[in-house]
């Protein structure tokens, strides 16, 4: 029931009689909080507070007469993109009503939409910045903070270089913040930049991109309502994307259609599926070649769109011959018959769409089984067209704007890269040299070549920091120093495996800087007593800016309420640490800034001006506000404005979905399905991108005979450069303005600017009048030969139940990524010889509830979610429950193959057929017990989180994608007894 | 004049418990008070299926029926409320609702349990509509604002229909057409004696 | 009223179009579309439920009230109709029909008068302690016992009259009452059986109390002992049904917590203390009619302690002689005459 807090004597009598004459009746919140001890130290602390600062939202019933202002902010959980619509009076959140408007969400919540505004109430909140002295929090004031955390970093660049801070971002920050942030680091000198997408959905990003163009998801939710075969794989949406269900469901009913789930656990989608396969953890890539061997051997593949549009699909032939469906099952554990259905049914009844989450990412292979999914769908000619397509559910709310922006080692904004022309594209949209960027990278007293080199390497991962900061100097690569400090901005530490040695690498960094709303992981999993610091940040709810669902659209979100206590937007932090830092001037030369805080609109403004290769150029602030405004004349399904809609929106599609070619005042309408050629690019058509040359060992990669409606050239052709709009001829309709812009970026090659760094954006305009896509029109790629494997290749996990299947497919050989060491080889081939399996014989599988979110602290703060899951649990079957005598609701202990042998893990058995024999799940939210130890009297005296439980991550063990160094959490083994 | 009822279209739940939160924020509910909830069964295994359940507002109400004060009433939309200031909170309603809906402040009955707290179908109690007193003992009134129950109103998918009892088994017949397949109204023939096509 | 309609219907069509879109943009159903149509996913039915689990549908909620994963319990709708209609009807049948004999008996019978007249010498027959354990017993009971009746028949009796604010607030005085004074009761009950269970076991005497019907049939008076068998019928009701009343009714007092942990059996608690508290009750009127109104001499037994010697020959005959040989003898009061009545 109710968790009592061991410190409730802290509250002062004078707050309860404060509040007593609230306590009117049963319902009355503050009066039962005082009853039952919840909220005691949290009153109590903000009694300490000066009463000015102290702005506090109460809830409780509309003030009659007072008049109600109505705001549309964005939900801040999930990347669906529900529109919250706020009642506020007064200044504070009283009401929460459906947004009937909005095409994505109608109205419609899940669990921590319809729990929001409770975010903003803030019992738990981190209420002013904190530091650490002598192992006691500490309230100090943010001008105290900045300047103590600024030296510190100061020195750390001094003594070691940029390159020794490793700045770690949120994909729940805005647009933005998150360019801001990226920005940010980029002014400071490294590139040891990341968030969550680098955890989530990394793999996705690189193995999609390397597909056909773009790393996002290429239709729509609502899109999803035109699909006749849905297949979900990796992925649980029904808790993890509920709302994106009644689009999957309305469509399944009015279609018919089927739904298949693909999974090691029958989950709340499975329940409503067609068809449940259950799989092995680790063996996608073994399930999807067994589906596409039944395609290939049956005929059923799309030879045309194969023939038109893809390129090396006869190398995977030959991979997919290897797997029989003897073999399959041998490996998966799916039946031949079964998978020959889904075969059959994906291949036939069409349009299909294959929905993937993290279930297929989080592998030491999930580049590899991405490739393999996309591979699937160009076989069966399933992309490009409504109701197709790879409908990637991304997490955050802001994920995909945060990849789109860069917050990540491998890229500048707009996935630029980082190569010297990304720098120089972005040192004009900043309006600063390209010789002062480079100045800022490379350890002190570095020459320009190796600041540029610096400047040029893809920085280190939120997957590996512990180890860049534990591994032994020469063991890591050249430049990298040891981490020394480490600055994180909303984003769990309990969200990275192998959590016993992250507390250790924690222990020995010389500064933590945790800035986010609560105290996260980061706060507490270490025992450091200095140099450790708090910034209260607000959620998105109390500032204005714009956030990307994972269906490319933007939405503009207002703020509800001003920042509550004495938090601060991510923007303001940003600028007030550039400030300490010294480069505020140079970082914020051409945006707007209002005291301190750096104004959205104005950051939103500069992003337009340089986001061309993504088309976040056409998105202005006044176009995303426009459509929050006239939300209702968005179609459902099409997501499109009808010819009734007003004047400001008519024809665009909802939230401009990038890519939105040209100036905002060009008017693209944005781009629903990627790649869609049954659309003319003005109307959001288009075709793959031709983004890996125009030939391979004499064969094309561009389009044969295929193209988007009306366009002049009906045929392949590569990416637009002004080269090619001469030899087109196509330059004559570029206004003079555009061209010499064009010649002033172009110095003495302007042949050489292309659509992506023209920022006249005349290239774009021209090549769309002709009916042609920027990014070109050329083939997408089944053998993709840049990567690691080219045609996708199962590889068992690290830690696998099968040490028979290792020798046939082992895990790659032991490689260097992102400045790191991967010694994945190593650690399997001695798991193996150590038989791990013997005494770890359960596979660990972890995975979302529909209730929390990402590490949790915020979710399992909100009363209104932590009373609905109370404590940490492990899913087991019955049969191996039975096993070892244990019973539903037992505590149970928990050990990974990499855990000291004494510790363990202390959470509740949920005895189910959810999970087959022989596999365990976790949810992965929970953290504050570390290993059996509550961790609760760490935190901040009223800002520990409701409900604290073990961690997931405390389990899981080595092994990362060799492309992204994105971590592997869906499967290693574990054992468990009764508690 | 409508009759209210709720409908929860298992078919479509899928335990996302957005109409619990809804209802917790939008009435302030305390901990340990369950309004409204979702109820999975055969969980885990084939033909599982979610329900969101709360209180019916029943034709005929056990709760009514059974309270030894006589504290409930039925509105003219057939909205079984009740008034806290008559409920001495013995606890017989509980044992009689079909739907486990009455809760109580405190678990033990030892001098009391408080005054029992249920579902208002969002239409607050006998007090004025949408007065601070009202707020306090029931929570907002949404259908004197001319609105429907919140949980309803916020369902993830649609499956939780609330509204005059003729129309949502409609709409719930109709999707039953569409798809072919329904597995009935979960609590309508408890509640209403009624059965919908299905 | 009518604005609220109107507007209520306003909404109801907003939600209801909101609903309604997809099905509107619902493609005909071709045939071809029904002959490919999948298979319905293997769902029960409510029906089908109901049937294959006779009575209650669970399954699992994640809060960690377990009571809540209880979905449909149709035996709700039993546990109204008994506490409706029939344990309104037991109770009335029971108390009613006690009362209507007891007065049919009292104007048959009238009071039942001391045959050899009062003597005027008495005797000691129940000692501070036993009356205490009586009366706190009987006081109790009979506050238990009005409140009790209260929560089954004041909502048709009472309510009507008192209206509904001073109903509520009588009722939850009533309530309180009857938590509060069940621990006494309890105590009571348990003395009772400490101090006369020796008095009150069965012995071969009570069958000719019962052949004799107690004395009632005819004007013999049977012998017996310090209790007659009637008086133990009494005691053993009081004994085992206030035993059962306090047990169903702790139950009742802290739901689910022990012996009764699930919906049914705490309606069957619930139930079974109505029943027998109703019982009771008749019963124990009838002993409160025996000790007062209905025969002469034996309120005293329990008022001052002390009997009439003749009262005490008459109905407990072999008691006296006890009492007699075990030299307690009977004290006469000061000044009372001697005369032998015997």
């Amino acid at each position: 029931m109710l968790i009592k807090r061991s410190d409730a004597t802290r509250a002062r009598g004078g707050i309860a009689q404060a509040f007593a004459s609230f306590s009117a009746g049963a319902l009355d919140r503050r009066a039962f909080l005082r009853r039952s001890g919840v909220a005691a130290g949290g009153l109590a602390a903000v009694a300490g507070l000066g009463a000015g600062t102290v702005k506090r939202a109460e809830a409780g019933p509309m003030q009659p007469g007072v008049p109600v202002e109505v705001k549309k902010n964005i939900c801040t959980h999930c990347s669906v993109g529900c529109t919250v619509t706020a009642e506020v009076q007064n200044g504070v959140w009283v009401g929460q009503e459906p947004t009937w408007t909005s095409p994505i969400n109608r109205g419609t919540h899940c669990a921590k939409g319809a729990a929001i505004r409770e975010l903003v109430h803030g019992d738990r909140r981190l209420k002013y910045p904190m530091k650490l002295a002598g192992g006691q929090w500490q309230r100090i004031s943010w001008d105290q903070a900045i300047n103590e955390i600024g030296d510190k970093l100061l020195q750390v660049r001094e003594q070691s270089g940029p390159d020794a801070a490793f700045f770690l971002g949120s994909a729940k920050f805005s647009n933005e913040g998150a360019y801001l942030f990226r920005k940010f680091t980029a002014f400071w000198g490294t590139n040891n930049v990341d968030h969550q997408a680098k955890i989530c959905h990394s793999t996705t990003v690189a193995g999609v991109a390397n597909t056909w163009g773009y790393g996002a998801q290429t239709n729509s939710y609502n899109d999803i309502r035109k699909s006749k075969t849905v297949i979900i794989m990796g992925g649980n949406p029904a808790e993890a994307h509920p709302v994106s269900l009644q689009h999957v469901l309305q469509g399944k009913e009015q279609n018919r259609a089927n739904l298949i789930v693909i999974e090691p656990r029958f989950t709340r989608t499975a329940a409503h599926a067609t068809e449940f396969v259950r799989m092995r953890p680790g063996t996608d890539i073994p399930a999807l070649w067994g589906i596409l061997w039944h395609i290939f051997e049956n005929g059923w593949e799309d030879k045309e769109f194969i023939r038109q549009r893809v390129y090396g699909m006869d190398d995977v032939r030959k991979e997919v011959a290897k797997w029989t469906p003897d073999e399959v099952e041998r490996v998966t554990g799916i039946p031949g018959a079964q998978l020959r259905r889904v075969a059959e049914k994906f291949a036939k009844e069409k349009p299909g769409t294959l929905v993937w989450c993290m279930g297929m990412t989080q592998h030491t292979v999930g580049t590899a089984n991405v490739r393999a999914a996309c591979i699937l769908l160009l076989a069966t000619g399933n992309v490009g067209a409504p109701g197709t397509g790879a409908n990637i559910f991304r997490g955050h709310c802001n994920v995909q704007g945060a990849t789109d922006l860069g917050v990540d080692n491998t890229t500048l904004p707009l996935y630029y890269g980082l190569d010297e022309g990304a720098w120089r594209h972005w040192a004009r949209v900043w309006d600063v040299s390209y010789d002062y960027l480079r100045g800022r990278f490379g350890p002190p007293g570095a020459d320009d070549a190796a600041r540029k080199r610096m400047m040029e390497m893809p920085g280190i991962t939120s997957t590996r920091y512990l180890d860049i900061t534990m591994l032994p100097q020469d063991q890591l690569e050249q430049g990298q120093p040891n981490l020394r400090a480490m600055v994180v901005f909303g984003h769990g530490g309990n969200t990275v495996v192998r959590m016993p040695e992250a507390q250790k690498a924690l222990d020995k960094l010389d500064l933590l800087v945790v800035a986010d709303p609560h105290p996260t992981t980061f706060a507490v999993l270490h025992n450091r007593r200095e140099n450790t610091y708090l910034l209260p940040i607000c959620t998105q709810l109390e500032c204005n800016g714009s956030r990307t669902a994972s269906n490319r659209s933007l939405q503009w979100g207002e703020q509800i309420i001003k920042p509550i206590f004495e938090s601060k937007t991510d923007y303001e932090a940003l600028y007030r640490l550039a400030e300490k830092l010294g480069f505020a001037q140079e970082m914020f030369k051409n945006i707007t800034v209002r005291g301190k805080e750096p104004e959205a609109e104005s950051v939103l403004r500069e992003i337009n001006r340089g986001g061309w290769s993504t088309g976040y150029c056409g998105q202005s602030p006044e176009r995303l506000k426009a459509h929050m405004r006239h939300q209702q004349h968005f179609d459902l399904v099409t997501l499109r404005a009808g010819p009734d809609a007003p004047e400001e929106v008519r024809g665009d599609y909802y939230g401009l979905p990038w890519p939105c070619w040209g100036k905002p005042e060009y008017r693209h309408p944005g781009t629903h399905q990627l790649y869609n050629t049954h659309l003319h690019v003005k109307d959001g058509g288009g075709t793959f991108r031709a983004r890996f040359g125009v030939e391979r060992n004499g064969e094309t990669l561009l389009a044969e005979g295929s193209y988007s409606v009306g366009s002049q050239i009906q045929d392949g052709y590569p990416q637009f450069t002004y080269g090619v709009l001469k030899r087109l001829g196509w330059d004559a309709d570029l206004t003079d303005e555009e061209r010499a812009t064009i010649e002033r970026i172009g110095g003495n090659a302007p042949d050489n600017v292309s659509w992506a760094t023209d920022l006249s954006g005349g290239i774009q305009r021209v090549a769309l009048e002709h009916g042609c896509i920027p990014f070109g029109n050329g083939k997408a790629r089944a053998n993709a030969w840049n990567l690691p494997d080219p045609i996708p290749v199962h590889r068992e996990p690290i830690y696998t139940p099968r040490p028979d299947l290792v020798a046939k497919y082992p895990t790659r050989d032991n490689f260097r990524a992102h400045r790191a060491p991967n010694i994945g080889h190593t650690v399997q081939k001695q798991a193996v010889e150590r038989n791990i399996p013997r005494d770890f014989p359960l596979v660990f599988t972890s995975g979302r509830l529909v209730e929390y979110e990402g590490g949790g602290e915020e979710t399992r703060s909100n009363k209104w979610l932590a009373e609905l899951q109370q404590d940490m649990f492990v899913e087991i079957n019955p049969a191996d429950a039975a096993a070892r005598n244990i019973t539903d609701g037992a505590w149970v202990l928990v050990q990974g193959p990499e855990m000291p042998r004494d510790k363990f893990l202390r959470v509740k058995a949920l005895v189910t057929e959810r999970v087959g024999r022989g596999v365990v799940w976790m949810p992965f939210h929970f953290a504050g017990w570390f290993m059996q130890e509550d961790q609760r009297p760490k935190y901040p005296q009223g800002t520990d989180p409701i409900v604290l439980g073990e961690s997931a991550n405390t389990v899981t063990s080595y092994g990362f994608d060799p492309v992204t160094s994105m971590q592997e959490t869906k499967c290693t083994l574990c054992q468990i007894r009764a508690a | 004049m409508a009759r209210m009822k709720f409908l929860c279209d298992a078919d479509r739940c899928i335990e996302c418990n957005a109409c619990v939160t809804a209802c917790k924020n939008e009435h302030e509910v305390p901990w340990g008070i369950n309004r409204r909830r979702v109820v999975t069964i055969n969980d885990g295994k084939p033909g599982e299926r979610s329900i969101s359940m709360a209180c019916m507002h029943c034709t005929d109400a056990p709760c009514a029926a059974v309270c030894p004060v006589d504290c409930f009433y039925t509105t003219a939309d057939g909205v079984v409320l009740h008034s806290k200031d008559l409920c001495i909170g013995c606890g017989y309603c509980f044992y009689a609702c079909p739907f486990g809906a009455p809760q109580y402040p405190r678990l033990g009955n030892f001098g009391s349990r408080g005054k029992m707290d249920k579902c208002t179908y969002c239409a607050g109690g006998p007090e004025a509509d949408n007065t601070a007193a009202e707020y306090a003992k029931y929570g907002s009134n949404r259908l004197a604002q001319g609105k429907l129950p919140l949980c309803a109103e916020m369902c993830s998918t649609k499956a939780l229909l609330a509204g005059d009892g003729d129309i949502i088994a409609q709409i719930y017949a109709e999707r039953v057409t569409t798809r072919g397949y329904g597995s009935g109204a979960w609590g309508w023939r408890t509640a209403y004696k009624d059965m919908v096509a299905g | 009223m009518k604005g609220i309609t109107t507007r209520l219907h306003a909404a109801l069509v907003a939600i209801v179009l909101g609903l309604g879109i997809g099905l509107a943009a619902a493609p005909a159903t071709a045939p071809e579309a029904l002959a490919q149509a999948p298979a319905a996913p293997p769902a029960a039915s409510e029906q089908m439920l109901f049937n294959y689990l006779q009575g209650d549908v669970r399954g699992r909620v994640t809060i960690p009230d377990q009571r809540a994963a209880m979905l449909i319990q149709p035996a709700g709708r039993d546990f109204q109709t008994f506490w409706r209609s029939t344990m309104k009807w037991i109770g009335g049948i029971a108390v009613g029909g006690m009362l209507v004999v007891l007065v049919i008996f009292y104007l048959v019978r009238g009071t039942i008068r001391i045959s050899a007249g009062p003597s005027g010498r008495t005797i000691q027959r129940f000692n501070g302690v036993e009356r205490f354990a009586h009366w706190l017993t009987a006081s109790t009971f009979i506050v238990l016992g009005i409140t009790g009746l209260n929560i089954t028949f004041g909502r048709e009796l009472l309510l009507p009259i008192l209206g509904p604010d001073t109903f509520t607030a009588w009722s939850e005085l009533g309530k309180v009452a009857h938590n509060f004074l069940s621990f006494p009761f309890t105590l009571g009950i348990a003395l009772m059986l400490v101090i006369w269970i020796k008095d009150n076991l069965p012995s071969r005497v009570d069958a000719q109390w019962f052949a004799q019907g107690g004395g009632l049939i005819g004007s013999a008076h049977p012998p017996a002992r310090k209790f007659n068998a009637g008086q133990k019928l009494i005691f053993w009701s009081v004994v085992l049904g206030g035993a059962a009343i306090a047990v169903t009714g702790y139950i009742m007092m802290f739901p689910f917590q022990f012996i009764a942990t699930d919906m049914a059996g705490m309606q069957l608690a619930i139930q079974l203390h109505g029943i027998i508290s109703l019982v009771l009750i008749a019963i124990i009127l009838a002993h409160i009619y025996i000790g007062s109104l209905g025969m002469e001499g034996a309120f005293a037994a329990m008022g001052s302690g002390r009997v009439d010697l003749n009262w005490a020959k008459e109905h407990h005959s072999l008691w006296v002689d006890e009492m007699m040989s075990g030299g307690r003898d009977a004290a006469a009061p000061s000044g009372a005459r001697s005369a032998g009545a015997d």
